[in-house]
């Protein structure tokens, strides 16, 4: 009984297989069987999506196992749970699941009893773990984090609130990532149990230009960045005459301080495949890749583990789900260039070639190895599966009247909550940072907004009322990216973060133009100038003048980007380079050529703690017994100024 | 199947106001050669290599966009707009920015004697760095070093075509310096090989430089290099 899955035959009289498979076979598994009317058959079905949901013993523990819990210590975790429930023999499923993206409570396990509500603890120490489930096994959930839901039979329920109450999760649209932090991401049998994989089945239902028209009716538009409309890049695709095309999955992501691909593919890979198996069918090609980084080793895993599986079960390979569509992906890793989520250099990279080329002709009409390809990210194609599973209206329920639909963003930097949130597009920037991600630490104040990566720009803080959507970004002079948006504080010097961007681009350029090559180095140095004190007023002329030529005349969306961070910095936040250049004075106090440290002799206590600790031996010791630092051989290090027990050193 | 032969229907295109009718299968730069106008390239070289890396032949559509002639196709009803103000002042600030990364050594460099493609777009559009040295050879005139006369030629901004080393003169610099340390490092070396007293050089530099803010900046330069090549002096 316990080998028996969701995927199996319930008794002889289903005939599917992988050679002769059944059309209902997805809507058959959970629904229990529609050939045969017995309801013995239709019990065992019922009784595995129990199991599922409340495990073989009616008592399940989640452990989250992505990148990013696993950093926060998920592994120790998920270990002492599992001695944990050898040692006193409790019954129950240790299960993995995928990321909930919400970063400040990794590590976290969730326990859930039937009869029980589903309870979420969090920050989880693994010497935590025997009075978690003491606890829990006793009816009492006082010491969880959140609950997912109230059911009365346990104690102090009232006094911790449901997830829906905290508004980091209850102002949230989980749309896309409804999955996330629920489903086993190493299962196709749970993806199937939670709704997965009935996009596909509708999909292969209608005629591929039927697909196309429900995504046009959703309106969806591209995830990863330009925002460039579905359906029409489908359409071109589809329009072209041509015996071999190809779907591309863009798992090539890049920007520092964006991870919301990575916790779908490793939360709920099987959505991204099944999306990428519905736009090969939209289109007509039979061979799709997924183009994932090589730094993202689990990602990639859980990638190849999904195909493996889905191809196990018959939902890719020849013949799928009985409708004559063949279907095969190929994961495929790269190496690791921010220049690689450009279209044309993806597309050279699996050729196993370098550096992007010149659009038009764009990808959809001539794209990998002279054929016709389309391109999506991952966002994007884990939206297509559910627009089929749930009908276009639900996606344009949520948004805006020209963007639709919702989008993950992955707040980072000043805040008190670093997540990854889906809200809908058109939710204000003010609603997401101060709101959802609880806003910057107490005594601090935002300064600007950098949004969409080293492509992005930043956005002043007085500006924080507009709504994200793709227009309103552009005028405004960033972009909407793949939905990285790092807060910043006013403890950060605006010079210092476009400084830090461009050097990003910097190395990152492959090289081939130009104006990406040679331009962006020249604005590096003017940073780097104005950074240290040694700039000058024509300085800014050139960075703007620059800075928009390389925009205009780079060959790819690389350069065509990369000087963002410096004019959208320019544009408002001028007075900080301005004091940079004539009073030599970094107002936020960062930039190391432009400090000094001093140490107030009324407060020093001498200790001698930043003596000894000081490695330029800059600070010697006064008659007073106080400590002093010598300008001239203080290298701006900032030990003392972080050891100091009383606080007596500060910037100048 | 019958055999195809190509495609004959024409499509039209205008290139700077002026309607050219040209096979659809043709780039920008193509119709436009087709017509006559002159775009500078660098890099493309036919139908070997027309990877649109040099940016130098970009040209303005009608909606604003800057793409390059030698890559974009044409399509129906295309206005071209190839001689612009933004398009110049683009095409000079990508001149300036391959200059800041060209190893100029124009006496030792294989391309001198007329093939100097750069030399000819910098003087086009007055883009100033790359000096005398390179048009001499254009003009078949004989170095002036070589026979250990002091000659500015290394030094001097091109763009005068060598006129006074034509007339038999050696370069007096009325051009002003070239100040880059690469170039001068070079033009140092130069006098280094052909045994030319450095104090003859100066002197010759005071004609006309010694008011400008540059002056300084070199002789403080030549006193550095002067340090470096101590012991190669004469050598």
């Amino acid at each position: 009984m316990s080998s028996w899955t969701l995927l199996d035959r319930c008794c002889n009289t289903c005939w599917h297989s992988i050679d002769y498979p059944c059309r209902n076979y997805i809507r058959c598994r959970i629904e229990g069987p529609l050939c045969h009317d017995v309801s013995e058959c239709r019990d065992k079905r019922l009784r595995r999506l129990k199991e599922i949901k409340y495990g073989k013993y009616g008592f399940k523990i989640k452990v989250p196992m992505a990148s990013c819990t696993i950093a926060a210590g998920s592994k120790e975790v998920y270990k002492a749970v599992i001695d944990e429930v050898k040692s006193r023999g409790i019954r129950a499923d240790i299960s993995i699941t995928g990321c909930m993206g919400l970063c400040f409570i990794d590590p976290w396990i969730e326990l859930i009893k039937e009869g029980m509500p589903p309870a979420i603890y969090a920050n989880v120490k693994p010497e935590d773990i025997p009075k978690i489930i003491n606890e829990y096994l006793n009816g009492s959930v006082s010491s969880a984090f959140a609950l997912r839901h109230r059911t009365g039979k346990a104690k102090d329920e009232d006094k911790v609130p449901l997830l829906e109450e905290i508004p980091a999760w209850g102002k949230q649209v989980r749309w896309v990532s409804r999955n996330c932090g629920i489903v086993n991401p190493e299962s196709l049998e749970e993806y199937i149990a939670y709704g997965g994989y009935r996009g596909l089945e509708r999909a292969l239902k209608m005629k591929p230009e039927e697909v196309i028209e429900e995504v046009k009716k959703a309106g969806l538009r591209g995830r990863g960045g330009a925002g460039f409309p579905t359906w029409l890049k489908w359409k071109i695709c589809r329009d072209q005459v041509s015996d071999v095309k190809y779907v591309i999955a863009n798992a090539d992501e890049g920007d520092p301080g964006a991870f919301m691909n990575r916790l779908l593919a490793e939360s709920d890979p099987f959505r991204i495949i099944e999306g990428l198996t519905i736009a090969a069918y939209a289109i007509g090609a039979k061979q799709g890749f997924i183009f994932v980084r090589v730094e993202k080793p689990l990602m990639a895993e859980r990638l190849s583990k999904a195909v493996e599986e889905a191809r196990k079960y018959g939902l890719l390979g020849d013949n799928i789900l009985g409708k004559g569509f063949s279907f095969n992906i190929e994961v495929i890793l790269s190496a690791g260039a921010f220049v690689c989520g450009e279209e044309t250099a993806m597309i050279a990279a699996i050729e196993g070639r370098t550096s992007p080329r010149q659009r038009p002709p764009y990808p959809a009409t001539k794209g990998l190895w002279g054929k016709p390809t389309i391109i999506n990210n991952v966002e994007t194609l884990a939206h297509v599966s559910l627009i089929l599973a749930e009908g276009w209206k639900e996606f344009a329920k949520y948004g805006t009247e020209k963007s639709k639909g919702t989008k993950m963003f992955c707040v980072t930097g000043a805040v008190k909550y670093t997540g990854a949130y889906e809200v809908p597009i058109g939710t204000t920037i003010k609603t997401l940072v101060e709101e959802i991600a609880g806003g910057v630490k107490e005594g601090r104040k935002i300064k600007a907004v950098q949004i969409g990566g080293p492509s992005g720009g930043c956005i002043p803080a007085d500006l924080l009322d507009i709504p994200i959507d793709y227009h309103t970004l552009q005028s405004a002079g960033a972009i909407m990216g793949s939905g990285g948006i790092v807060v910043i504080d006013d403890t950060s010097c605006m010079v210092d973060v476009a400084r830090y961007f461009t050097a990003f681009t910097v190395v990152e350029s492959c090289g081939k133009c130009i104006p990406c090559r040679v331009g962006m180095k020249i604005l590096y140095d003017i940073m780097t100038r104005i950074t240290e004190g040694k700039g000058t007023e024509e300085d800014l002329e050139i960075l703007e003048k620059l800075g928009n030529i390389v925009k205009n005349a780079s060959l790819c969306a690389l350069g065509g980007t990369a000087p963002n961070p410096i004019l959208s910095t320019l544009r408002y936040f001028k007075d900080e380079y301005l004091a940079h250049i004539r009073d030599k004075k970094c107002p936020a106090k960062v930039c190391r050529k432009l400090i000094e440290y001093v140490i107030d002799e009324s407060k020093c206590i001498g200790c001698g703690t930043c003596y000894r600790i000081c490695s330029a031996s800059a600070i010697t010791k006064t008659p007073q017994g106080k400590y002093r630092i010598d300008p001239k051989k203080c290298i701006r290090c900032g030990q003392c100024y972080s050891t100091c027990p009383v606080n007596a050193i500060y910037k100048r | 199947m019958p055999y195809i032969r190509g495609d004959y229907s024409l499509v039209k295109v205008y290139i700077d106001g002026i309607e050219v009718e040209v096979p659809p299968s043709y780039t920008i730069l193509q119709a436009v050669n087709k017509i006559g106008v002159k775009i500078p390239t660098l890099c493309y070289f036919g139908e070997i290599y027309r990877e649109a890396s040099c940016r130098l032949c970009l040209v303005e559509l009608e909606n604003g966009k800057l793409v390059p002639a030698c890559a974009y196709p044409i399509q129906d009803n295309l206005k071209v707009y190839t001689n612009t103000p933004r398009v110049r002042m683009t095409r000079r600030v990508v001149l300036e920015l391959i200059l800041a990364i060209h190893r100029i050594r124009c006496q030792s460099c294989p391309r001198k004697g007329g093939f100097c493609e750069l030399l000819k777009l910098c003087n086009e559009y007055g883009v100033e760095g790359i000096p005398v040295c390179a048009e001499c050879p254009l003009m078949g005139n004989d170095c002036f070093l070589t026979k250990g006369i002091p000659c500015l030629g290394p030094l001097t901004v091109a763009g005068c075509n060598a006129q006074c080393i034509i007339e038999g003169n050696a370069c007096m610099g009325c051009r002003g310096p070239v100040t880059r340390r690469d170039v001068v490092e070079e033009a140092f070396k130069l006098y280094l090989k052909y045994n030319i007293p450095m104090s003859e050089v100066l002197s010759r530099m005071k004609m006309f430089w010694s008011s400008s803010p540059f002056y300084d900046h070199l002789t403080s330069l030549f006193s550095q290099f002067s340090l470096k090549y101590q012991g190669e002096r004469h050598g």
